[in-house]
């Protein structure tokens, strides 16, 4: 009540100390424009958190009549979306920004410095939690103002469970060793892990913990112990992975999965936590789990009083290295303004508005996010007083997330350490399949890791790229073009009907080159001219020549792996698609009762797709209780359907079944598996393809005494060879490019297994914000499909083009 | 006589069976997407993914029809229009472009017909940031045209591709009957080729049309203001950074889904032979 109050003392304060500085600081160019000002806000926030954003955005409006927002919510791709809109000048005025991606905008003068903003509004950021204010700042200035912080410290617990097993609430006492210490009952971490673990017949039916992604396990486990992977954690020089402390949390996580069975694996985690964390723990299959606080308003809408599976739950803190260190690894957001924007005041008007109090509040009584303001953090809306709705008091005990903020570490953060640090830690699966122990291989890691962060970090200071030399040659490049298929033409003499029938031709592809001229051949230039630069999308593009192709073919390694994972891929997949599809048509193309609605069953997975069955596929793959597996083993787990399990015996894990996307040699196979479900494409083709095959072919030749298989050999082949070869083409120049299953289902792992091509190309470009390299990556594609493309044409004389 | 209906009725019942085991394996996507948008999220909180719905309840689709916030019936307005102006543009210009380069003689063709395919080759990763200054400097962003004119200009080289095949694979001695007649290519193009080749612009329809119905990366660029967003924009915002709401987000895969079905339902009735090929020789 008390604080409530205060609260709303405050917000007014704030306000009026705000129109009392737009009138001092702001009258003259107030007057001067006293017309509107239009902001464009932007945030990744998705449907559940908009109502809290709006409003907030409302009453800002509402106290500030003279600026308009325009909010806008991009919850998928969002960096991708932005860096088109500052490479194209248009970027929003205020954008959401997180500690991980703060530094890329940041150093390049993208976002706005915060610093004369604060001290000309007098702006109270001592108010603040202090790490999270120093995590968004780079050389002294501040360049996001924070909205959240966002300690991975809360386990959820289900008191049911700590109730049937008489253990008492976790009160944040406990500790915890390497070793069970069963003396200490509830005051051992293992211990009450270990009791909350459930078994039937040897089969862990509930898990004692679970963290709702690996590394949260092991990060805490080493920073507890003092242990840190690099030397300085806003801008890592050096990787320290092969730190024993680091190695020694890194094998104890995956001790608890595979020496103990008390805390699910490394990809029961990635399947079910990742995608639903908050539904893993409402379905009771985990006593306890580790996460952000975000997951509380989906929990509080999952497990509801009076409905069936109800429990009562609260948060705890995580318990200490027995010595009493506890850290843990964080994650925050808050808004920045672009250096683009031309009404910089008013943006940090909405800036200090939507990070300040009242969006904080806003987003507080949502239970969403934990206020960045330290005061809002101990008040009603986040913590819940007896006036707030029973529905929304659990958890209780959110008084935790206060000391919580004090134990948390940033970082590391920088785009060439997470560059460096993908690549080394790539190797971790196999700690966590057990097949390798951390000491053993993580030093050479780390050095490999090393060795990229270093060549990454000692660039250099590179020239400016030269746009009117790069025009030049972008111009002679087209012209040769031209040439390479004008010139051999020059010689043909034609007679007139010929020379009509030319320009009649050009009319017929005129849309198509005007397409190519007005919307494609510039940026494909564009991107050729980049393959020999150094461009970040944001900053001006700096010149790099040869260099980007010889990283390529000698520096990087990824390059080699990315570039046999996708040609085992694309020789696999595609004869093995086309077949499919060509079989399926076949079959949809018998005249049997139906035929629309088979066809239709057939085509609805193209039509499905989309985030959607990336959830849906993950637990097809599951191993625990995933339906391949059931499949295959059976419910009771010890089948074997026609002795495919004896097949995928040398891949099975400890307990007889195999791990579908987590073992490196399956991943890529079950990728291919799922893209056969994609045939429906292919399979409309070659239907269309059929139906040009005249009837009266098949019926000469069933006179003729032609059994099925010549008939099929000798008419149905060669009549739709043309979309064979269609079918075929597109086929391997699509193939060679994709990357999106990946990206979804496993990104690149295990162990770089599924790294593709155009993964690589696509983390390059977007994630470590090298374009340059990514184009340079992206032409050598462009070589080889072309290599294959013609290879084929050549080889295309078994199409029999009917008309041709 | 007798016998050949024996084993055709034999080989009917066969490929029925096949058929139906192979549409079980299809369709399991699809059945899970249905049963997951029918449960609430307490019940798909405590069941099992692949039960289906105790208490069928259409709460999502009602959650995800009057939400205020996505407006669907504006967002199912704007992809009817990105989707009908582009699948347009899509059929007039590969049908056209692709008679080009099936049907007549020029100079250069086949290298033309290299770089047509050379098109395809550069992922569209790399072109994506180019092209949309393009399209910011022609003022064209918040705005349906990069989502729509594009299309105009021969339809992408798949399509074209595509329809090139088939063109290339109806018999030569039509277009020469009406040459004798006197015929333009243009007639040729829209009074022979064109009614001849149902199925082949069935499918470039059904393709493209599915394309720009369920486009996301492009209205994800180009698209800013709520009112001008579309249904797979809308579904997304259902997916956040932590909590996907996943009951709504299949309720509105399927509803999203269901036009496309309808289309693709409806469209296969083009897949029939052409009546003047099975008469001609």
């Amino acid at each position: 009540m008390a604080f409530s109050s205060l609260h709303r003392n405050r917000c007014r304060q704030l306000r009026n100390i705000w129109a009392g500085i737009a009138c001092l600081c702001g009258l003259a160019p107030a007057i001067a424009s006293a017309q509107t000002v239009n902001l464009t806000f932007r945030c990744w926030d998705g449907a559940d958190n908009m109502p809290a954003i709006f409003s907030a955005a409302k009453a800002f409006e509402a106290s500030h009549p003279n600026i308009h927002v325009r909010v806008q919510s991009v919850t998928d791709s969002y960096q991708e979306k932005l860096l088109a809109e500052v490479a194209a000048g248009i970027a929003p005025d205020v954008v959401m920004m997180d500690p991980g991606n703060v530094e890329k905008f940041a150093i390049r003068h993208s976002l706005l410095s915060l610093t004369q903003l604060i001290a000309k509004s007098h702006y109270d950021i001592g108010s603040f939690y202090p790490n999270i204010v120093a995590a968004h700042t780079y050389h002294g200035d501040l360049y996001v103002l924070p909205r959240d912080i966002a300690p991975i410290s809360p386990i959820y617990y289900n008191k049911r469970m700590f109730d049937e097993a008489g253990i008492p609430y976790p009160d944040g006492k406990w500790t915890w060793d390497f070793n069970e210490r069963p003396e200490l009952r509830e005051h051992d971490f293992l211990w009450v892990i270990h009791q909350l673990t459930k078994t039937e017949n040897g089969k862990v039916v509930r898990w004692g913990y679970a963290p709702a992604w690996q590394d949260l396990l092991w990060q805490q486990f080493a920073l507890s112990t003092g242990g840190r992977w690099a030397d300085d954690y806003m801008h890592p020089m050096r990787m320290k992975y092969d730190d024993p402390k680091v190695m020694k949390a890194i094998q104890f996580a995956a001790d608890l999965t595979l020496k103990y069975n008390w805390v699910p694996s490394a990809t029961a985690i990635k399947t079910v936590m990742q995608t639903s964390a908050n539904l893993a723990f409402a379905e009771q299959k985990v006593a306890m789990m580790q996460s952000g606080i975000w997951e509380v308003p989906g929990l509080r809408k999952a497990i509801v009083k009076g409905k069936p599976g109800y429990f009562d739950w609260d948060i705890a803190m995580p318990p200490a290295y027995k010595d009493g260190t506890l850290h843990f690894s964080t994650g925050g957001s808050g808004y920045g303004i672009m250096a683009s924007t031309k009404h910089p005041w008013e943006a940090w008007l909405l800036t200090s508005w939507m990070a300040g109090a009242p969006g904080q509040l806003a987003m507080a009584a949502t239970g969403l996010a934990q206020p960045a303001i330290r005061k809002l953090s101990q008040s009603v809306p986040w913590i819940p007083g007896p006036n707030t709705p029973p529905d929304q008091q659990v958890p209780h005990n959110r008084i935790m997330m206060d000391r919580s903020a004090e134990l948390v570490v940033f970082g590391p953060f920088g785009t060439e350490w997470a560059d460096a640090s993908d690549f080394a830690t790539r190797i971790l699966s196999r700690v966590w399949d057990g097949s390798a122990q951390a000491a053993d291989i993580l030093p050479a890691a780390n050095k490999e890791g090393q060795e990229r962060l270093t060549y990454l970090r000692n660039q250099g200071i590179r020239p400016k790229f030269n746009w009117t030399i790069g025009g030049l040659v972008a111009v002679g490049l087209f012209v040769c073009l031209l040439a390479w298929i004008y010139l051999p033409e020059r010689k043909i003499r034609r007679t007139e009907r010929e020379k009509r029938e030319n320009r009649a031709a050009y009319m017929f592809i005129m849309p198509w080159i005007l397409g190519v001229v007005l919307f494609t051949a510039g940026p494909m230039l564009l991107s050729l001219l980049m393959s020999v630069a150094d461009w970040d999308i944001i900053q001006p593009a700096k010149w790099r020549g040869i260099e980007n192709f010889r990283e390529a073919f000698f520096v990087d390694p990824r390059f080699w792996i990315s570039l046999r994972v996708t040609l085992a891929y694309t020789i696999i997949a595609v004869p093995l698609g086309v077949a499919s599809s060509l079989a399926l048509a076949l079959l949809l193309n018998v005249r049997v009762r139906g035929i629309p609605v088979w066809r239709t069953c057939y085509y609805l997975p193209s039509v499905a797709s989309g985030v959607a069955s990336s959830l849906i596929w993950k637990r097809i793959f599951q191993p625990d209780g995933g339906l391949l597996n059931a499949v295959i083993y059976g419910s009771h787990g010890h089948g074997n359907l026609f002795g495919i399990a004896t097949l995928l015996k040398p891949f099975a894990e400890s307990n007889g079944q195999v791990n579908w996307l987590n073992n490196e040699h399956l991943a890529l196979p079950s990728l291919t598996m799922m893209s056969m479900w994609g045939a429906g494409g292919g399979m409309i083709i070659l239907l269309a393809g059929l139906q040009g095959v005249p009837q009266y072919y098949y019926e000469a030749a069933t006179l003729d005494g032609a059994n099925p298989w010549q008939r099929f050999r000798n008419i149905t082949i060669p009549m739709i060879s043309p979309t064979l070869f269609f079918c075929v083409l597109t086929g391997f120049i699509g193939t060679f490019q994709s990357f999106t299953q990946a990206l979804l289902m496993t990104d690149g792992g295990p162990n770089d297994a599924t790294m593709f091509f155009g993964l690589h190309m696509y983390k390059s470009g977007f994630q470590a914000l090298r374009m340059g390299y990514a184009s340079a990556l992206g032409w050598v594609l462009f070589a080889v499909v072309m290599i294959f493309t013609v290879v084929q044409l050549r080889l295309s004389k078994w199409v029999y083009y009917e008309g041709g | 006589m007798e016998r050949a209906t024996v084993n055709e009725r034999l080989t009917r019942i066969l490929v029925l069976v096949i058929l139906a085991l192979g549409a079980v394996a299809f369709m399991v996507p699809f059945y899970i997407t249905v049963a997951m948008s029918l449960k609430s999220q307490s019940e798909l909180a405590t069941t099992s993914m692949w039960s289906w719905p105790h208490d069928v309840t259409f709460e999502n689709y009602r959650t995800v029809l009057t939400n205020p916030l996505v407006s669907f019936s504006v967002f199912l307005k704007n992809t009817s229009i990105i989707t009908t102006i582009s699948t347009l543009g899509t059929l007039f210009g590969c049908t056209v472009v692709a008679y080009g380069f099936a049907r007549m003689k020029f100079a250069g063709k086949d290298r033309l017909f290299l770089v047509l395919l050379s098109t395809m080759m550069l992922p569209g990763l790399l072109t994506m940031i180019p092209s949309y200054v393009i399209y910011a400097k022609l003022h064209w962003v918040n705005t349906f045209y990069p989502l729509t004119i594009p299309s105009f200009f021969g339809g992408g080289a798949f399509n074209i591709f595509l329809l090139r095949q088939f063109y290339l694979g109806i018999p030569k001695e039509l277009d020469e009957a009406a040459v004798l007649d006197g015929a333009s290519h243009w007639t040729i193009f829209s009074r022979v080729l064109l009614p001849l080749s149902g199925p082949a612009i069935a499918t470039v329809g059904i393709f493209s049309f599915m394309g720009a119905w369920r486009d996301f990366m492009g209205p994800l660029l180009y698209l800013n203001e709520p009112e001008k967003q579309t249904l797979e924009l809308g579904l997304r915002t259902y997916q956040s950074l932590h909590d996907s709401q996943w009951h709504l987000i299949m309720a509105s895969t399927v509803l999203v889904s269901i036009p496309i079905i309808i289309l693709f339902f409806v469209g296969q009735r083009y897949f029939v032979k052409g009546i003047v090929m099975t008469g001609l020789k």
